[in-house]
């Protein structure tokens, strides 16, 4: 299969299956922009209402750090599950065993951007001002792709090795929530230095603050710490098209034979 | 060749096997259930890669088994499955829309191609995933017992369309128990019997041997 049928394949499945999931719902594909504001919500109603959170403007703070955060998230567990799932599959054919849960990663991507849509709409409508500055959303969003991708990848080789892997990813998933600044300001941390390699260490961190320096203080990202996240996730993506490459067939022994 | 299982690395499912498929020769694995025929598919699928040993197959010579429903997912339509399909037995994206008329045409199942599989009966199943299966355009073609699916008219019609397609110069690996169905698609047939090649001969021949059971 050439790069490009490959390409085609992965849009196919991921388009497809978004329109089956939708199917399966009522509200179906309202779910893409309902189930982001719900975490919104809840997180929301418990620091902002019950704890008296003093962070200003915290809705759209949440709102931000929220919806970048869910997208790493959903993209990660559900790309770890996809080699196991799809057994039956790779039980039938040779086919490349990263397009499947590039496939699932590629359904994120075309969620998120309906959501991001939504958060840039909110954010216009409620007095933030639209500038060319927020065209760094951009090269933001291609990091947490390249990242998201890495990482989803990675996840789904760990639980192809040992199914225990699959509640790491999501206990990990659940750290990063605490560590990425995601309800809480990164700049509440009184040791600069102690903050600074959160910043290099947690990608994920680096980006979240960036889309809010973008989106609601209008300033330019700091460039240094986009480069250390864009480096990580592009190391972590190399390391999973090494692993990829020569793994193809030990990987359907392991799926198929459970 | 030989293969090991994954679960238990010191069971062999086959060890010592030597086969060799020449290009327009259509030849028969024959064997009691757990003799390792569906794994040697697989591996000459390149499914699978064999413990020791290796599979060499003429420079671009395409392999493929012949899978019915390949890819489907219940909550998509028949049209849908079918074009999915289609992408992954390596079509492009306008073969594969070309073909959905003919896969339609094929599996007579009406208005239920536009409806959502999980709906389909297990016969109307099979005959979207055997009508997709024919795209197969793979030089050699491996079918590993999905002539068995179906009620008996389907099975008529798909054995009748798969000697239609197969009517040309591709080389066929069948796995079979239908003692009728191989002596009429087959030239050549191996027998496996608890990993190893017992016998190989006319179909006649290692039918013969089969029906004697196991040494």
């Amino acid at each position: 299969m050439t790069f490009i049928q490959s390409f085609i394949l992965v849009d196919t499945l991921a388009r497809f299956h978004l329109k089956g999931e939708a199917r399966q719902y009522f509200l179906g594909y309202l779910w893409w922009i309902l189930e982001p504001l719900l975490y919104v919500a809840v997180f929301y109603i418990v620091f902002e209402k019950l704890l008296q959170n003093r962070q200003p403007e915290f809705l759209y703070f949440l709102m931000v750090g929220k919806v970048s955060f869910i997208w790493f998230s959903k993209s990660v567990n559900q790309a770890a599950n996809t080699l196991e799932s799809n057994k039956g599959l790779i039980a039938q054919i040779y086919l490349r065993k990263e397009l499947l849960p590039m496939a699932v990663i590629h359904q994120g991507f075309y969620r998120q951007g309906v959501v991001f849509a939504f958060l840039f709409l909110f954010l216009a409508v409620n007095g933030y001002t639209v500038t060319l500055t927020w065209l760094w959303v951009i090269p933001l969003a291609l990091i947490q792709a390249l990242l998201i991708s890495g990482c989803g990848l990675l996840a789904a080789l760990l639980v192809c090795l040992q199914r225990d892997f699959r509640l790491l990813v999501q206990l990990g998933t659940v750290f990063l929530l605490f560590m990425s600044g995601v309800f809480w300001d990164l700049n509440a941390i009184s040791n600069e230095e102690a903050r600074r390699w959160l910043l290099i260490l947690n990608p994920l961190a680096a980006l979240i603050d960036a889309y809010r320096q973008v989106l609601m203080a209008n300033t330019s990202p700091h460039i240094s710490t986009l480069f250390w996240a864009l480096g990580e996730a592009i190391l972590l993506l190399a390391l999973a098209i090494g692993a990829y490459s020569r793994l193809q067939f030990w990987i359907a022994r392991k799926v198929v034979s459970r | 060749m030989q293969f090991a299982t994954e679960a238990n690395p010191e069971y062999n499912v086959f060890a010592g096997i030597n086969l060799s498929v020449s290009a327009g020769e259509r030849v028969a694995i024959v064997g009691r259930n757990g003799s390792g025929k569906s794994t040697l598919l697989r591996i000459m699928a390149r499914i699978f890669a064999p413990t020791s040993g290796h599979v060499e197959w003429a420079r671009g010579t395409s392999v493929s088994l012949l899978s019915l429903g390949l890819g489907f997912s219940p909550e998509l339509s028949g049209r849908d499955n079918a074009f999915l399909s289609c992408l992954l037995l390596g079509l492009s994206r306008r073969e594969a829309r070309q073909s959905l008329e003919r896969i339609e045409d094929f599996c007579e199942i009406g208005a239920f191609f536009e409806e959502p599989v999980h709906t389909y009966s297990a016969g109307m199943r099979a005959r979207l995933g055997f009508a997709t299966a024919l795209l197969n355009r793979s030089q050699v073609i491996l079918i590993d017992e999905i002539l068995s699916v179906g009620d008996k008219a389907f099975r008529e019609k798909a054995r009748e369309a798969l000697e239609q397609e197969l009517s040309d110069d591709r080389a066929v690996v069948l796995v079979s128990h239908a003692e009728d169905q191989v002596r009429r698609l087959c030239q050549r047939a191996i027998l496996l019997e608890q990993g190893a090649k017992v016998a190989e001969g006319s179909c006649a021949e290692v039918f013969a041997r089969y029906a004697q059971g196991p040494l």
